[in-house]
């Protein structure tokens, strides 16, 4: 983190819970509750969405499901405290919490794009490798067997001409 | 153990270009806690330091919001 403050305002993300005792409709009341909280503190939702009804890994306030929302904000830091105090303060919401998002820059996404590209490169050199060693070892494999086959032969055959001499 | 293959061990965000772990992904982050909730040390799964530092955030973010278990089991 640098230590000068950038003019930029920044851009958060807030994934909160909604109790299961309200039904789906009741929940999407709830979160036009929450999106005007954000907007009366003069935050700016640029992105929203409902992940849906979800079993809580451990029961929270004595339930066990709870609808998940998912939203993106941008907001002056200093309001931020406020924010989270009007959220603590809905009894609706069973939990929230707020981080920073990073927005990608175009120069960014051009740079990630250019290392994928490399890595799907380097995964199909890997693949031809590894096919190439399967290759040698089965050809390998295949010598060995028939100098085997030739030794089995050689003994076979002497035993025979043994045979043959004791007739 | 002379005839024990050591397999090199690497760093998946590194290798996948990975430069924020995402707290809500919590099938990757499953993949770094054991059955009992723990976050697996470095040592274990090959995460590089820095990346290490992100995702055991990642991971008690998504314990706050009931997407992993403090305890399992």
């Amino acid at each position: 983190m640098s230590k000068v403050k950038s003019s930029a305002i920044p851009h958060y993300e807030i994934l909160y819970i909604i109790a299961n005792k309200y039904s789906e409709d009741e929940a999407k009341l709830i979160e036009t509750k929450v999106n005007k909280v954000l907007m009366d503190r003069g935050g700016k939702i640029t992105f929203n969405q409902v992940w849906g009804k979800k079993r809580l890994i451990y029961p929270i306030k004595g339930f066990t499901y709870g609808y998940y929302f998912l939203a993106e904000f941008d907001l002056a830091g200093s309001l931020l405290a406020q924010v989270d105090k009007d959220l603590r303060m809905m009894n609706d919401v069973l939990r929230h919490q707020v981080v920073v998002k990073k927005i990608k820059t175009a120069e960014r996404i051009a740079k990630d794009k250019k290392i994928a590209d490399k890595i799907a490169a380097r995964g199909l050199k890997e693949e031809k490798a590894v096919e190439d060693q399967a290759k040698i070892k089965a050809e390998v494999k295949k010598k060995i067997k028939t100098e085997v086959n030739l030794k089995e032969l050689d003994e076979k055959l002497d035993k025979i001409l043994e045979t043959n001499d004791l007739l | 153990m002379e005839n024990t293959i050591k397999k090199v061990k690497r760093c998946y965000f590194c290798l996948n270009n990975i430069n924020d772990v995402d707290y809500k992904d919590t099938q990757l982050l499953r993949r770094f806690i054991n059955s009992f909730g723990k976050i697996l040390s470095k040592k274990r799964t090959g995460t590089c330091t820095t990346h290490q530092h992100k995702l055991a955030s990642a991971v008690k973010c998504a314990r706050v919001m009931a997407l992993l278990p403090f305890t399992g089991k």
